[in-house]
C-alpha cells in the first residue's frame, strides 16, 4: 500500500472513490464502474453513465423500479476485477439482494456497507463479512443513538403475529404500514403461517416476484384491491394510509414497523394503533459491535444525524473514525 | 374477604402505558375505570386518581416536587456511564421527550442494565419518596433520592414517576376531563356529578373516593379552598350568533384572582390556585373593613391611581412580592374589581345562572361598598365596537362578552365566556433559531426564535437580536415547509437548537411589550405567535430595536381615559 485511499462523498447517497474509477451507490459522471449495494430507490444510481453492477435481486429491483440501467448481474462472493481493483459481493442482511461491496486494490481495501443487518433480516440472504483485516470501512449508522436498541427478533415476530390475529378476532383488518421493499416481505414471511390471505400495495406486490424466484415463502398474497380487502391482512407504505388505501374499511387497525417507530412521538404524528420497532438496519448497539469486531484501521460514519455520538463511543473503544457526510432517508 | 392486595406503582405505569396505546377516548376510559375498580383501600384509589391527574402531590396542597431536568438526566447519564453534552442530549434532541430518553436509556444500556432491579414498589412508598423530594432543596440530595428509587423501579416506571413528578401531562392522550369520565364510569355516577365534586373538592382523589361510596353529595364546597376559574375561549371573527343573550364588561389588563372572605378573615388565591394573600396587604384591609359576610369573589387585580387604571406592566411590580415595601404600595396600589360571585348566603352560587349571581354581586357591593365592574346589555352588533373602543380608551385590553343564562362552568373554556381583544401589536421578525420541539412535535422543529434588525444601532455589535420565542400559530403545511426551508439555511448546530442564517421573515403577533432587563433586547412580548410567514420580504425588511422601543412608549404614554365618566368599574364609596 502506497498511498491512502481516497474517499469522496458524491451527491446525496454516493461515494466515489477516484483513484479507482469507482462509485458506490453513485450516480454521477466520474466513475467507470458503479456497485449497487441494495434495490432501495436512495442508493440506486439513476443517472450513471457507467457499467453498473449489481447482484441479481438488486438488479431484477432496479429493473422492476424503472431504473435504465445496463446492469451486469454480480453473485455474492465471486469477484469482478477491473483495471486496477477487486470487488466482491457479500450478503448485508438488509433486505433481499443487499449486499456490503468489498474493494481490493493497490490502496489497501475497503468494505462498504450500503445498508446492512446484523443479525440479518430472514427475508434476505444472511449477513457474511469478508475474511479479511479491513482497511477502510464505509459504515451506515442511521440508528446512531443508544436509544434505538431493536428487541429480541422473536418477540417481535410474535409482537407482529399477535398484532394480525387479536384484530382479525376482534373483527378488524389489521394493516401494517411498512416499506415497499424489504419490510413488506419480511412481514408477509413472518405472517405466512397464520394461512390468512394478505394483501399488498400494488408497488410493492410487483416486487414479490423476485423475492419467490429466490426462494422466500411469502404465504398467500395478491395485490391490493379495495373491494375486497376488507379483513384480509393489509401491507402498505405509511404514505398511502392517508391518501385513501383501505379507507372504506371502517374496522382498522394499524401497525407502523420501523425502526423509528421505537420512538412514541410517532404514534400521534401517524395516528397508528400500534407501534412496532422492526428495522432493515443495525440498532446502536449491533453498530458498535461491528466496528468492534471489525476494528478497521478507519471507520467512516454516513447517514447518520449524530455522527458525534458514533465517534465518541469509537474513540473510547480506540478505533479510529471520521464522518462521511450524507443525508438520511426518513422513510428507510 | 382476600387478605387486601398491595397495589404497585408498576401496575399504575403499565395501566397508563395501555391507555397511551389505546386509541379512541371510550377505550382509554374503560381501561381506567377498570383500574379504579381494582384499586381495594380507600388511600390506594385516591393516592392513583391524584397521580394520573394531579401529579406527585395534590393540587390543594400546592406543594412541588422541584426537580429540574438537568438534575435528573445528568443522574441518568450517570447511571447510564454515558456523556451528558456528547451522548444523553443528542439523545434527547431525537426523541423529543426527557422521561422517555431516560426509559429507553435505563432499558438499553447494559451499563444501566445491571444496576436497576425491579423490585415493585407500591403506590404509597412512591408517594413516601415524593415527600422527601419535597423535603429536600439541594440538587445533590435531589439525585440521591432519585437515585435510590430509580435502581428499584423499571425504566417504565421511571418514565411515569418523571412525568408525575414534573405534574406536566402524562403524554397518554388523556386527561383530567377523561378521569372524571373513568371516575364516574367504574362507579356509575353522571360525568357531570363527579366533575363538580372534582370543582368543589379541588381534589380528584377525593372524588374517586366519594364517587365509590355514593358519598358524591357529602363533598361541600368549603370557604378558603379555591375552586378553578371559569375560562373565556377567543371570540371568532365576532361572530355571535344573538347579542341580546349576551352582557359586555371591560376586560383589564390586570391579574385574575379569586377572593375568599369571611369577616375578617380574607384569603387571595391567583388563577393556578396558589395563595397570592401575602402580596396584597392593601386588598386584604380593604375587605376586611367590609365586615362582608362568607363570600367568594372572581375578579381582577389592576393597578389604581388618580382615577386610572394603569398598564399590567406596573402590576408585575406587586406580583411574586412576599412583602411589598412601603415605598412599592404607595407607587403601585392595586385594586380588586370583581366581576363574578361564587359564593353567597353560606351557599355555593355555581349552578345559578350569570343574572342571578350579578344582581346577589350588585346587592352586595352597594352594602358593602366594593368595587364591581360595569356591566351592559348590548343592543346590537355595532354596540359592541363602540363599547370595545371605550374600553381601550380607558386602557384595558378589551371587552368579555358573557352569556347571561351561564352557570359558573369551573375549570372550563367554553362559549359562555367570550374575550374580544385587540392584538397588542405586530412586528416583522427575522428566524433566528429553530428549536426541536417536544412531546407530540418531537422530531421536528417546532419553536422558533425571533429576532429584530439592530444592524444600524450604534449600541449593538450584531445584526440581529432576539425578541421572542414562538411555538405557534402556524398551520401543520406552513411547519412542514418551514422544516424544509430551514434545512438550507443552518449556520450552526446546539443540541436541539439550529441557528439560522438571516433569511426567513415571520410577521410575529404579540399581545403585549414588556420590559425585561435580562434579554438583550431589554424587552420581551407576551405571547408571540406567527401571524403569517413572510415569504414576500427579506431580511433588510425586517423591523428595527427602534421600532420596539416606539411600541413601547406608545403604549405606555398612551391617554387612559379617567374612571369618570362611563367608568368600567362601579364602586360606590361609603359617605
Amino acid at each position: 500500500m502506497t498511498t491512502m485511499l481516497k474517499i469522496t462523498k458524491a451527491g446525496n447517497h454516493g461515494i466515489l472513490l477516484p483513484q479507482l474509477g469507482i462509485g458506490l451507490d453513485y450516480s454521477g459522471k466520474q466513475a467507470e464502474h458503479v456497485f449497487v449495494s441494495h434495490g432501495h430507490a436512495d442508493h440506486i444510481p439513476w443517472k450513471a453513465d457507467a457499467k453498473v453492477y449489481a447482484t441479481p435481486a438488486t438488479a431484477a429491483f432496479m429493473k422492476l423500479r424503472g431504473a435504465r440501467n445496463e446492469v451486469q448481474t454480480l453473485p455474492f462472493k465471486q469477484s469482478v476485477e477491473t483495471e486496477n481493483a477487486k470487488i466482491t459481493f457479500y450478503p448485508a442482511g438488509h433486505i433481499l439482494g443487499s449486499a456490503l461491496t468489498f474493494v481490493e486494490s493497490d490502496y489497501g481495501n475497503l468494505l462498504y456497507t450500503g445498508d446492512c443487518r446484523t443479525p440479518p433480516s430472514p427475508a434476505s440472504e444472511g449477513f457474511e463479512l469478508p475474511n479479511a483485516e479491513i482497511d477502510s470501512f464505509i459504515t451506515e449508522a442511521t440508528f446512531s443513538l443508544p436509544v434505538y436498541r431493536w428487541a429480541d427478533y422473536e418477540e417481535l415476530k410474535a409482537d407482529i403475529t399477535e398484532f394480525a390475529t387479536s384484530s382479525l378476532e376482534d373483527g378488524f383488518t389489521p394493516v401494517f404500514l411498512a416499506y415497499n421493499l424489504g419490510k413488506a416481505q419480511e412481514i408477509m414471511h413472518l405472517v405466512k403461517d397464520l394461512d390468512h390471505p394478505v394483501q399488498i400495495h400494488g408497488a410493492g406486490f410487483k416486487l414479490c416476484e423476485v423475492y419467490e424466484q429466490h426462494g422466500i415463502d411469502l404465504g398467500k398474497y395478491e395485490t391490493y384491491d379495495r373491494e375486497t380487502c376488507q379483513g384480509k391482512i393489509l401491507i402498505c407504505p405509511s404514505s398511502a394510509i392517508n391518501n385513501g388505501f383501505a379507507s372504506n374499511v371502517r374496522k382498522k387497525r394499524i401497525a407502523y414497523c420501523s425502526g423509528w417507530a421505537a420512538m412514541e412521538s410517532r404514534r400521534s404524528q401517524l395516528t397508528v394503533d400500534k407501534l412496532i420497532p422492526i428495522s432493515d438496519h443495525l440498532d446502536f448497539f449491533e453498530l458498535i459491535a461491528l466496528c468492534e469486531q471489525l476494528r478497521p484501521k478507519m471507520t467512516y460514519i454516513t447517514h447518520t444525524p449524530n455522527p458525534d455520538v458514533v465517534k465518541h463511543y469509537l474513540d473510547e473503544r480506540g478505533i479510529k473514525s471520521q464522518f462521511l457526510d450524507t443525508k438520511v432517508e426518513q422513510d428507510d | 374477604m382476600a387478605a387486601s392486595i398491595i397495589h404497585t406503582f408498576y401496575t399504575l405505569a403499565k395501566t397508563a402505558q395501555k391507555i397511551n396505546e389505546t386509541r379512541g377516548s371510550n377505550a382509554k376510559i374503560r381501561i381506567c375505570a377498570e383500574y379504579f375498580r381494582s384499586l381495594t383501600p380507600d388511600k390506594d384509589l385516591q393516592l392513583a386518581a391524584q397521580f394520573l391527574g394531579e401529579g406527585a402531590f395534590s393540587d390543594v396542597s400546592g406543594k412541588r416536587a422541584s426537580v429540574g431536568s438537568r438534575t435528573y438526566s445528568t443522574l441518568a447519564a450517570e447511571l447510564c456511564e454515558i456523556d451528558y453534552e456528547k451522548v444523553f442530549k443528542p439523545s434527547k434532541t431525537a426523541v423529543g421527550s426527557s422521561s422517555e430518553t431516560i426509559e429507553m436509556l435505563l432499558h438499553n444500556i447494559p451499563e444501566a442494565r445491571k444496576k436497576w432491579s425491579a423490585e415493585e414498589l407500591t403506590l404509597q412508598e412512591v408517594r413516601y419518596i415524593f415527600e422527601q423530594l419535597y423535603d429536600v432543596s439541594s440538587r445533590a440530595d435531589k439525585q440521591e433520592i432519585l437515585k435510590k428509587t430509580w435502581l428499584r423501579m423499571s425504566p417504565l416506571e421511571v418514565k411515569y414517576f418523571l412525568r408525575i413528578m414534573g405534574r406536566g401531562s402524562l403524554r397518554i392522550g388523556f386527561e383530567s376531563k377523561s378521569i372524571v369520565s373513568a371516575i364516574a364510569k367504574a362507579y356509575g355516577h353522571k360525568v357531570a356529578d363527579v366533575r363538580y365534586v372534582h370543582m368543589i373538592t379541588g381534589s380528584i382523589g377525593k372524588t374517586a373516593v366519594l364517587a365509590k361510596h355514593d358519598q358524591l353529595e357529602e363533598a361541600q364546597f368549603k370557604l378558603f379552598q379555591p375552586i378553578a376559574f371559569m375560562l373565556a375561549s377567543p371570540i371568532e371573527s365576532r361572530s355571535v350568533d344573538v347579542y341580546h343573550h349576551y352582557v359586555a364588561e371591560e376586560k383589564f389588563d390586570g391579574m385574575r384572582c379569586q377572593l375568599h372572605v369571611a369577616g375578617n378573615e380574607v384569603k387571595i388565591f391567583s388563577r393556578d390556585l396558589n395563595d397570592i394573600t401575602h402580596s396584597f396587604p392593601e386588598i386584604v384591609e380593604f375587605f376586611r373593613q367590609r365586615e362582608l359576610p362568607g363570600t367568594v369573589l372572581d375578579g381582577e387585580i389592576c393597578v389604581y391611581r388618580d382615577e386610572t387604571i394603569l398598564p399590567f406592566q406596573l402590576l408585575q411590580k406587586r406580583m411574586g412580592l412576599k412583602k411589598p415595601s412601603k415605598k412599592v404600595l404607595n407607587e403601585y396600589p392595586t385594586l380588586l374589581i370583581a366581576y363574578d360571585i361564587l359564593y353567597h348566603d353560606d351557599q355555593p352560587i355555581f349552578e345559578k345562572t350569570l343574572t342571578h349571581r350579578r344582581s346577589l354581586l350588585s346587592e352586595l357591593s352597594e352594602k358593602h361598598h366594593f368595587p364591581i365592574t360595569t356591566q351592559k346589555d348590548i343592543q346590537h352588533e355595532e354596540h359592541i365596537e363602540e363599547l370595545f373602543e371605550r374600553a381601550l380608551a380607558h386602557g384595558n385590553e378589551g371587552l368579555m362578552l358573557k352569556h347571561k343564562e351561564s352557570t359558573y362552568e369551573y375549570g372550563q373554556r367554553r362559549k359562555s365566556w367570550l374575550k374580544v381583544k385587540k392584538p397588542g401589536g405586530s412586528l416583522d421578525t427575522i428566524m433566528m433559531y429553530a428549536h426541536a420541539g417536544s412531546g407530540k412535535r418531537g422530531g421536528t422543529y417546532s419553536d422558533f426564535t425571533l429576532g429584530i434588525s439592530v444592524r444600524e444601532d450604534e449600541r449593538y455589535e450584531e445584526e440581529f437580536i432576539p425578541i421572542g420565542k414562538a411555538y405557534g400559530g402556524y398551520t401543520d403545511d406552513e411547519l412542514k415547509k418551514l422544516n424544509a426551508r430551514i434545512k438550507d439555511i443552518i449556520a450552526e448546530k446546539y443540541g436541539p437548537t439550529l441557528g439560522l442564517y438571516p433569511n426567513i421573515v415571520v410577521e410575529l403577533e404579540f399581545d403585549d411589550i414588556q420590559v425585561n432587563k435580562r434579554t438583550k433586547a431589554n424587552y420581551t412580548l407576551r405571547f408571540p405567535r406567527f401571524k403569517a410567514i413572510r415569504w414576500d420580504l427579506a431580511p433588510d425588511d425586517v423591523d428595527t430595536l427602534k421600532d420596539v422601543e416606539r411600541l413601547y412608549e406608545e403604549k405606555m404614554n398612551r391617554e387612559r381615559l379617567k374612571q369618570a365618566e362611563n367608568p368600567s368599574f362601579t364602586f360606590k364609596k361609603q359617605s
